[in-house]
């Protein structure tokens, strides 16, 4: 890639390059370790548990000893498995968490052992596209792991994830679009340039939601973990893997809420630019420093993953696909038709700020008109659903009619059923005999 | 083909993808599964798509990546894997001498293909795309000029047959009903409303003597419940006597 | 990093001319894709019952509009969509017959007076058929109105096809015009299994023709270095020396758009499909993709490679051979009255092909007048079809038409019309067609390919009249087909074929006259 806009990135020396690869890996790796302690740490504390206390300070080590202990425990390749595409499946599951990481800006161009290089691996005109490519690529691994096991609920476990992330990825590269029309760039670094003055988050509240909604989804986190749902599917895709190999998985799944974590900080929260109150310290954004603000807002992301954790209940699969393909992906495409018309109108017609008010006024006017009719409609169904279990309540209640293994609906007549019947005669035989 | 112009670098990444893609596509067609075949028609699209970027069309290869791989290689593992066309191919053949025709014309067309191509790209330098992508600031910007100008009829009506791809789809496959679906609460409402037994079977209960499914369940006042035997074991006269003993024993540790 | 904002910001503050559309040009379309758009909407969000009346308002009215708009258009002679369209008199005529000739087909497949559950299509097509949701959804009176934009997109395609002035343009047009009717093909109300494998048929061989056309295109693209039709024929001119590529090119994209028109060795879906899909939706296909594609295929061969016709006119000559002995040999051994007059179609595309190799004005002119003329017979023979029937829905089997003659004397008059008119005998449409067609063959040289037209026309012949001898000097048997009554759609529809094609047979010159000042295409 040799293109004039990009003169700092691919003219790195060799060096430079192995030492950011080397980072980026140590990073991802360490990252994870902390965030499967922090989770641990985050959900206990919010269920009034302690959590694990035991290894290192505050148990710090406890998941660097679950990683040794998974790594040394007995492989089990169950029979039937096609050995190959099993083999290969964790391995592109976790490669393919390393990779997308390569286009994730950490911070300005700093010197670096006497060269002046950006704090980031590699950038091109259209990286945001690469990450989304790359978790394309991703999902392979999950779909072959489920079908290479040869056995249903790995195979069902990883239909359900590679729909649900498909189904998702289309949220999200949708609500992208507003960013690059604002950014005018898919370069992770230029849309991090644009966000100078203001957020994208705040200018573009609504793609900013869609995206942390999606970005929920596309993880198989909760409340969207159905793909691990244990009471139906027992583990998912990865059922039937163990010891390194389910480490790679996981190791994949944790990778991939930083990347998405560190996906939405990029796009939408600034990416590694001091926020508002640091900002007013010069040297805030130069040198190293911008990577601690990097890091803190992507732990904010990965706290708010495991705050759902913590507090929602699993979705229905049917709900969440219908809240995906009805709500999100429309809403989205509504969002970029408004965006795109207010570029439109800003570019190309002079328009005064009261003409803009105006019209917009009008707008919310009939918004607010729409909802009061909608209001009035759902409120004239919930009555009527009100008055009809009132009328409901009002009929006679019998305890006595019924109500095996739960009460009597009201109104229920006593009627000896089939089940009595026997069970009564059955009793007098017993007596008799 | 020269790479007089070609780094080192876009030379090692012409080999190794090049080669991988070949290899992708040999392996499509020769693989015994179906699931196989899609798996290395998934590796051949990735590798044209870094050759793509590695050719100065960045969007074309994400895309590429996007929509073949990510997209459209996915649908087609899911229909194979849901399906499960598994099977390997059946090799007899239902029309005589066909594959030895298939293979000829194959051959024939691979021939005046390399021939045609082969003929007309010797001696053409390699151009790249360089100056094009410089023309409009960049790859992305150039691919919206064009769309946008020059092909934006194309593209419009391109739309026409995306809206028939998912009608088509839709008049298809989406299955209606000719009466409403019953909702959950419908369905439970019947379940507990019908004559029906509304829960689980009762198990062999507290004072079971046996837990075998010929032996009828105990209810809490100790008469044997008749609904936990399986009917099949009933038809078949296959259910076993409660010991009365043992709810006469019951009743009388009840009345002390 | 600031140079490298400032040099996006220097971009974007050079904003790009955006593309002025001349909307006039584009009128025809525009208004057929547009009421497919609104089409859709109406199945969205109308209720049931005011479907079918909402769309039929909006078809006719849209193609009466594009029609309009195309007679309006008259003389004109440009370019559009920035030369991606071309609008020239061949083309306009082309357009107007394809949107006649849908007015008529849109009528056939409106008509709900002939099956007594309604009209040719499947209740629901999602529906497996023989399951008790196929006999539940009939009883209760559904029916799938979506066929309308499905419809009106076909329309659209085929109207874009043979403007299209570059390859691009070319194939997204043989794609839109395609698609829709891969889907309709598939359901028919009767035989759906039949429907639904002829479907398939013709959706998996027409993405494979699609294929080699894309190809070839590609291939073109590489020799030439453009996609427009102009800047190909620039370059074939241009050309010195080593041509295989351009040779290769070419054969891939004439292999894409023989397939479309049912040509020898690319015929094979034709019989099944014909057979198939519903009739009324036969009827229009066979006539209106006909026009389409040759439109495309004669634009293709005149203006982008007409540099090097002596390249390609030995392979039209191979095919166009192939075409006419093939289509006429096999239609001779049918028993099912759409497979012959599918075979006869091929037989038919065969001999505009003879039109097309000469080319010169007068070639296209008989091409043209032939295509127009075969296209009104067409329609109305498949009219007369879809009335032919028996309790089971059509009777297609020739036993079935015995006698017909003597019990509905004069739906089968008109049918022997239509009959002789394909067969070319004099004070019919066909005669004039193939008159002007090999007459312009022989002008151009090319005297051996008229003697095999005139055998395979003898040839042809044979199955023509067997027909209308079955019909009218048979005796009618029990198994004798009854003809139904269809409703005023129907009627104006094989009554406009039925003119047309004697008005053609007695009085041509205003049609020719009217090709004729058209002059040649835009090159």
């Amino acid at each position: 890639m040799t293109n004039g806009q990009f003169g700092f990135f691919g003219t790195d020396p060799w060096g430079i390059v192995i030492v950011k690869v080397l980072g980026i890996f140590a990073l991802l790796v360490l990252l994870t370790l902390f965030t499967i302690w922090w989770e641990r740490r985050v959900v206990s504390r919010m269920q009034n548990r302690i959590g694990p206390n035991r290894v290192g300070p505050f148990g710090l080590l406890q998941s660097l000893m679950d990683g040794f202990k998974l790594a040394l425990k007995e492989e089990i390749v169950p029979k039937g498995v096609h050995l190959a595409v099993y083999w290969i499946a964790p391995i592109v599951s976790a490669t393919m968490a390393f990779v997308a990481f390569a286009v994730i800006p950490f911070g300005p161009v700093v010197e670096m052992f006497g060269t002046y290089t950006p704090l980031q691996l590699t950038d091109f005109p259209v990286s945001v596209l690469y990450v989304l490519a790359i978790a394309s690529i991703g999902i392979y691994g999950i779909v072959l792991a489920g079908w290479s096991s040869g056995s249903i609920y790995p195979l069902l476990g990883s239909l359900r994830s590679s729909a649900q992330m498909i189904s998702y990825e289309i949220a999200m590269g949708l609500s992208f679009v507003a960013v690059f029309l604002y950014a005018g760039s898919m370069s992770t670094s230029e849309i991090v340039t644009a966000q100078q003055p203001v957020w994208f988050a705040v200018i573009l509240l609504p793609s900013f939601l869609i995206y942390v909604t999606a970005m929920v989804g596309e993880t198989n986190r909760a409340p969207f973990d159905l793909p691990e749902a244990e009471g139906e599917l027992v583990g998912g895709f990865h059922t039937e893997y163990s010891s390194m190999k389910f480490a790679l998985f996981f190791l994949a799944e944790y990778i991939n809420m930083v990347t998405v974590s560190a996906l939405a900080t990029t796009l939408f929260l600034g990416g590694w630019q001091a926020p508002w109150p640091l900002s007013l310290w010069e040297g805030a954004n130069t040198g190293y420093w911008p990577i601690l603000w990097w890091l803190a807002k992507v732990q904010i992301f990965i706290f708010i993953f495991i705050w759902l954790r913590g507090t929602l209940p699993r979705l229905r699969y049917d709900q969440f696909m219908k809240f995906g393909w009805k709500v999100l992906i429309p809403v989205s495409i509504a969002w970029i038709l408004i965006v795109a018309t207010a570029r439109v109108v800003r570019n190309e017609m002079t328009i005064s700020t009261t003409q803009i008010l105006l019209s917009g006024g009008i707008v919310i006017a009939l918004l607010l008109v729409a909802s009061w009719l909608l209001q009035a409609r759902a409120d004239r169904k919930a009555d009527a659903k009100e008055q009809e279990f009132a009328e409901a309540q009002a009929r006679p209640f019998d305890a006595m009619a019924g109500g095996y293994p739960v009460p009597p609906m009201p109104g229920q007549q006593a009627e000896l059923t089939t089940r009595r019947a026997t069970a009564s005669t059955t009793t007098q035989e017993a007596i008799d005999g | 083909m020269t790479f007089v112009e070609a780094n080192t670098g876009e030379a090692v990444v012409f080999w190794i993808c090049a080669i991988l893609s070949v290899a992708g596509a040999i392996g499509l067609i020769t693989s015994r599964k179906a699931v196989h075949s899609a798996l290395w028609m998934a590796l051949t699209m990735i590798n044209l798509a870094v050759l793509y970027i590695a050719n100065s069309a960045p969007f074309l290869g994400m895309v590429q990546i996007i929509v073949y791989t990510g997209a459209v290689m996915m649908l087609f593992l899911f229909v194979l894997m849901v399906v499960g066309v598994d099977a390997s191919d059946s090799l007899i053949e239902t029309i005589k001498g066909q594959r030895w025709a298939a293979i000829f014309l194959g051959l024939t067309l691979t021939v005046v293909l390399v021939w045609g191509i082969g003929s007309a790209l010797a001696g053409v330098p390699a151009v790249g795309l360089e100056a094009a992508n410089r023309e409009d600031g960049g790859n992305v910007q150039g691919i919206a000029h064009l769309i946008f100008t020059d092909y934006l009829i194309v593209f419009e009506v391109t739309s026409a047959l995306l809206i028939t791809a998912a009608m088509g789809a839709m008049v298809l496959a989406h299955r209606e009903h000719w009466q409403p679906k019953p909702t959950q609460a419908e369905l439970s409402q019947a379940r507990f409303l019908g004559a029906g037994h509304p829960g689980n079977l009762p198990g062999p209960g507290t004072f079971a003597r046996h837990n075998a499914v010929d032996t009828p369940g105990l209810l809490p006042d100790g008469t044997p419940a008749e609904v936990s035997i399986p009917g099949a074991l009933k038809a078949r006269g296959d259910v076993q006597p409660v010991d009365i003993e043992d709810v006469h024993a019951i009743e009388e540790a009840d009345s002390l | 990093m600031n140079a490298v904002v400032e040099a996006v910001r220097a971009v974007e503050e050079t904003p790009w001319v955006m593309p002025t559309l001349d909307y006039k040009l584009l009128a025809p379309i525009l208004i057929i894709l547009g009421a497919g758009v609104v089409s859709v909407l109406f199945e969205a969000l109308l209720p049931r019952a005011a479907r079918r009346p909402a769309q039929l308002v909006l078809v006719f009215v849209s193609l009466v509009a594009a029609l309009v708009s195309i007679i309006a258009l008259q003389g004109s002679r440009s370019l559009s969509g920035r030369g991606a369209l071309v609008v020239d008199g061949p083309g306009l005529i082309m357009q107007g017959t394809i949107v006649i000739i849908a007015i008529l087909g849109a009528m056939l497949m409106a008509e709900r007076g002939l099956d007594p559950s309604g009209d040719a299509f499947a209740a629901r097509a999602s529906a497996l058929p023989g399951s008790e949701d196929e006999r539940q959804f009939t009883a209760r009176g559904y029916f799938q109105t979506e066929i309308w934009p499905f419809f009106l997109f076909a329309v659209g395609g085929m109207l874009l096809f043979p403007v299209a002035n570059d390859l691009l343009m070319m194939f997204v047009a043989l794609e839109v015009m395609s698609l829709p009717l891969y889907l309709l093909t598939g359901m028919a109300r009767r035989r759906r299994l039949l429907s639904q494998e002829a479907a398939l048929k013709y959706f998996v061989l027409g993405a494979f023709s699609s294929a080699f056309f894309l190809y070839g295109a590609a291939l073109l693209y590489g020799y030439t270095g453009t996609i427009s039709f102009p800047g190909i024929a620039a370059a074939v001119s241009s050309t010195t020396g080593q041509t295989g590529l351009l040779l290769v090119a070419v054969a891939l994209l004439g292999a894409g758009l023989l397939f479309k028109i049912g040509a020898a060795p690319f015929h094979q879906w034709t019989p099944d499909v014909y057979q198939g899909a519903p009739t009324p939706l036969t009827g229009f296909m066979a006539a209106a993709v006909k026009i389409a594609a040759f439109g495309a295929l004669l634009r293709l061969f005149y203006v982008a490679l007409g540099g090097m016709r002596w390249d390609w006119a030995p392979m039209l000559w191979v095919v166009a051979i192939l075409t006419m002995l093939i289509g006429s040999v096999i239609a001779l051994t049918q028993s099912d009255i759409k497979r012959m007059i599918a075979y006869s179609s091929i037989a038919q595309a065969g001999f505009i092909l003879v039109g097309v190799v000469a080319a010169t004005p007068a070639g296209l002119a008989g091409a043209l007048f032939y295509l127009i003329a075969y296209a009104f017979t067409t329609i109305g023979i498949f009219a007369i079809i879809m009335m032919v029937r028996d309790e089971n829905g059509e009777a297609t089997h020739l036993s079935k038409w015995a006698g017909l003659g003597r019990r509905s004397p004069f739906v089968a008059t008109i049918f022997a019309v239509f009959m002789l008119s394909l067969a070319g005998i004099p004070l019919t449409s066909g005669f004039i067609g193939k008159f002007s067609v090999f007459t312009a063959a022989i002008a151009a040289d090319d005297t051996w390919l008229v003697i095999v037209a005139v055998i395979a026309s003898l040839i042809a012949a044979f199955f023509y009249l067997r027909v209308v001898v079955l019909m009218f000097f048979t005796e009618a048997t029990d198994e004798t087909a009854e003809v139904a009554v269809p409703s005023v759609f129907t009627t104006v529809a094989l009554a406009a074929g039925a003119t047309v094609t004697v008005l053609l047979g007695i009085y041509p010159q205003p049609l020719l006259d009217l090709i004729i000042n058209a002059g040649v295409f835009v090159r």
